[in-house]
């Protein structure tokens, strides 16, 4: 081919190319919600003077055009996949893939966090617990990049640091440390949480520590529905689904959930199956982020209580602890404020169990 | 407006292109001048106002220096209108420093004046004083249409970051051009492959270094990580844009001078700046060093013109005082190889590459730094004084993640790659091949430059604002 040939195929082409995006750019109707990246898209800014005069009126223009260009995903994953295998990049915008995991990048550790969360936490000791001669146990739940980062060349926070603190600072509570009994595989591949089939035996051993027996023959759910994480979205790579299991057995069947985020007590499942169709699968589990509920179990051999102090990886495990409960009151307090507990639950020789995992702690000013 | 924008590549370029190619021959210049108001109000509105006050002085003190160039007074209209051009720079980028360190020096208070540096004011400011300059020493005709003036001053693929186009270099191709596929071609390529660097290399260096100055777990090692990785990134920076505004120039018939020619594999500072921001080079050349005497002076002199001149070439890049050291640093060791160091530098074949990679590197690391106290603390860590760990965990982790940008960076940085493709060209089969395969390449790395575009965030110019 002549080098002329060639110059006219790559002014046409570009020029069909640059044509044909821009056409399909402007012509096109925009989306409102991106669902792999789980956010609402921004719209075509609407015109004022005052704007295109202070210069805001290009930046919006841009974060749109950004936002709502033809093949957003598509290209996105072409970024994602130029990082990850041209250039050989660790992470693409903080999300890593190793060994078939998705993760992201939780560093560093950031000691202002974890002072805040621990304030918090004594706050809530000081003023329910500490007259009820309540003695507290606190589980820290690890993150899977306490597994994925060893030995696999990612940048981690200085979890030694972050149990070492944490226990300090509360240290008017009972530690379980359950890190020696998790693996990397009782995590999602696609998703951060840990998978409830897997951590019977965490149940089993928070059960026991704080004097109460778990031993039920859980039937596994597995449903049909391709479970895709959290971090499928942001990582922009076409990975394999993970699927979600969930256990069941008589007692959980008959156990009655209340949600009391409204003020109202309203009726939830265990396992809510709408939740299957939603855009985070795994808030199956007790519906996801709620700040109040209880769960009410009629079976239970014993009359004891306990209260969970949580956030979204107490959801799968609190299932697995109802057997040795008659009621299990959850509390979320990113959804609450810790100042008003006593208007809704009433404090008196229940077990309390908090249960916070790394991510959290490292990131909890949401705690209030 | 940005060239890496969705705005520019997909919204602004395509129409100009087409609207441009639609009209007559003599509208042409008027498409380019309106796109390049669009374009500079795009982002700025309020500051083009400014733009167009310096464009139409500059345009009736030409007039009025041409009409009297006989006469004596001439030359005060001359050092008038540079004056106030410059005042115009002065005022915009540099009060606030002057302010600022009155304040430092008298220990006084006062308050910064409230105003923003207009975009790319510091590069038209230098072409319309060349223009006038120009007219008065009679090496350029009068332009008398003020449109075909504006176009040049203003015209967007060279108004924001340079080259910094003389108007002499465009004189004729403002009157007469022409655009065939062959130079569009060419400009296609030069365009997208600038993009390229801006967008892939670049970025993604700049993304580097940004992680390491929010860094709490420094090493010595991760300083010269930073420091190479600076180094890359502002070249690939600088010379994508210019890459992309030659090409663009090309795509509507114009041929600018290059800016850059692989200073990375200079053998001396003095070749350095040789292949460096070639036009600012120049411009300093012809209208500061030679009118000061050059080097036709006595060796006191000429160590003064030195100084003067890269004073004001670290002063023209920023209003702090580590501009100014970066430009001084420079011109000490231009003199060191003026009066001892050039020819030895020559027989020296690889010692001369360490040389100047160091001397550069540490001049960006000047040049790059937001404070003294950051200048000192970065040379600090870079030969480890603060009890600085050799290697960190942090840079264990992001030497991986960008050893193989930073090796395709510095593959990139030397005439390597267009060696390799001339040796493929120069054989019959591989010419085919790469006639072939250059459309789909180009089309593969625009296609990727979106990619990166729609789903990254770091995009910023670093000479946008100088």
């Amino acid at each position: 081919m002549e080098s002329k040939v060639k110059n006219r195929i790559l002014s046409i082409s570009m020029l069909i190319f640059l044509v044909g995006m821009s056409g399909w750019f402007i012509f096109r109707t925009p989306d409102e919600y991106s669902y792999s990246e789980r956010r609402v898209l921004k719209q075509k800014p609407v015109f004022s003077m005052e704007e295109f005069l202070d210069g805001e009126y290009g930046k919006k223009y841009e974060d749109y055009a950004l936002d709502q260009f033809p093949l957003r995903d598509n290209l996105r994953g072409i970024k994602a996949i130029s990082e990850n295998y041209i250039f050989n990049k660790a992470d693409n915008n903080g999300i890593i893939f190793k060994e078939g995991h998705l993760s992201k990048i939780e560093y560093p550790l950031k000691e202002s966090m974890l002072e805040y969360a621990g304030n918090r936490f004594e706050f809530i000791y000081k003023k329910y617990l500490m007259k009820k001669d309540i003695e507290p146990y606190f589980v820290i739940v690890p993150d899977k990049n306490y597994y994925l980062g060893q030995k696999r060349n990612i940048l981690t926070m200085d979890y030694e640091k972050l149990y070492k603190q944490m226990y300090k600072k509360t240290s008017y509570m009972k530690h379980i440390d359950i890190r020696s009994h998790l693996i990397l595989e009782d995590y999602y591949y696609t998703d951060t949480h840990w998978r409830q089939e897997k951590i019977g035996d965490i149940a089993k051993l928070i059960a026991d520590k704080m004097g109460t027996k778990v031993d039920a023959d859980y039937k596994k759910v597995v449903c049909k529905e391709p479970f895709y994480g959290v971090y499928v979205g942001q990582s922009a790579l076409k990975v394999t689904p993970d699927k979600l299991v969930y256990l069941t057995d008589d007692t959980l069947k008959k156990c009655s959930v209340l949600c009391y985020d409204t003020g109202m007590p309203v009726k939830k499942e265990l396992y809510d199956m709408d939740k299957l169709k939603s855009k985070d699968m795994y808030e199956v589990f007790l519906s996801g982020a709620v700040a109040l509920l209880t769960i009410e179990n009629p079976q239970a051999s014993s009359d004891k209580e306990l209260i969970m102090f949580r956030d979204s990886f107490g959801s799968s495990l609190a299932p697995l602890l109802v057997e040795g409960y008659k009621k299990i009151t959850m509390v979320d307090i990113r959804y609450i404020n810790s100042d008003v507990l006593d208007a809704f639950i009433e404090f008196n020789d229940q077990d309390v169990l908090f249960v916070y995992s790394t991510l959290l702690l490292n990131s909890s000013l949401g705690i209030r | 407006m940005l060239f890496s924008s969705i705005t520019f590549l997909y919204v602004f370029l395509p129409i100009i292109v087409a609207l441009y190619f639609i009209v007559p021959y003599k509208v042409k210049n008027y498409v380019l001048l309106l796109a390049s108001l669009i374009f500079y109000a795009w982002g700025e509105p309020k500051y083009i106002i400014i733009m167009i006050v310096q464009i139409i002085l500059g345009y009736i003190f030409a007039i009025i220096i041409d009409k009297y160039r006989d006469k004596s007074s001439v030359k005060y209209m001359l050092a008038m209108i540079v004056i106030v051009n410059l005042g115009f720079l002065v005022y915009f980028k540099y009060a606030n420093f002057f302010i600022r360190t009155f304040g430092q020096v008298t220990g006084v208070s006062v308050n910064l004046l409230k105003i923003a540096l207009p975009i790319g004011i510091s590069f038209y400011t230098f072409q319309i004083v060349s223009y006038v300059i120009d007219v008065y020493r009679g090496t350029v005709a009068l332009q008398k249409n003020p449109f075909y003036l504006a176009t040049y001053i203003s015209f967007f693929p060279q108004l924001i970051a340079g080259p910094i186009v003389r108007y002499v270099d465009v004189e004729k191709q403002l009157v007469e051009r022409k655009s065939d596929f062959d130079k569009i071609a060419h400009g296609i390529r030069r365009f997208v492959l600038g993009l390229g660097k801006k967008v892939l290399i670049a970025n993604t260096l700049g993304e580097l270094c940004d992680i390491f100055r929010g860094s709490s777990d420094l090493s010595v090692a991760y300083y010269w990580l930073y420091a190479i990785s600076f180094t890359l990134h502002i070249y690939y920076d600088f010379s994508g844009y210019s890459d992309m505004a030659i090409g663009l120039g090309k795509i509507f018939g114009f041929d600018f001078i290059e800016n850059f020619n692989y200073p990375y594999i200079s053998k001396s500072i003095t070749e350095f700046w040789r292949r460096w921001h070639m036009s600012l080079g120049t411009w300093f050349r012809d209208y500061v060093y030679i009118p000061l005497g050059g080097n036709r002076v006595s060796k006191a002199k000429f160590i003064r013109n030195i100084i003067i001149v890269w004073f004001l070439t670290g002063f023209w890049h920023g209003a702090d005082w580590n501009f100014i050291i970066w430009g001084c640093y420079f011109a000490i060791f231009l003199l060191i190889e003026k009066f001892f160091l050039i020819k030895k530098l020559e027989n020296m074949k690889v010692f001369n590459h360490i040389y100047v990679m160091f001397v550069v590197i540490i001049g960006f690391v000047i040049f790059n730094a937001t404070s003294m106290n950051q200048v000192i603390s970065d040379i600090g860590g870079l030969i480890g004084i603060g009890e600085l760990p050799f290697v960190s965990s942090e840079f264990l982790y992001y030497i991986r993640s960008y050893g193989l940008v930073l090796i395709i960076a510095i593959i990139g940085a030397t005439p390597l790659p267009k060696k390799v493709v001339h040796i493929i060209n120069s054989k019959a089969n591989g010419n085919k091949l790469l006639n072939l395969l250059e459309p789909l390449v180009m089309l593969i790395i625009m296609i990727l430059i979106t990619a990166y575009l729609v789903d990254g965030s770091f995009n910023p110019f670093l000479y946008f604002r100088f």
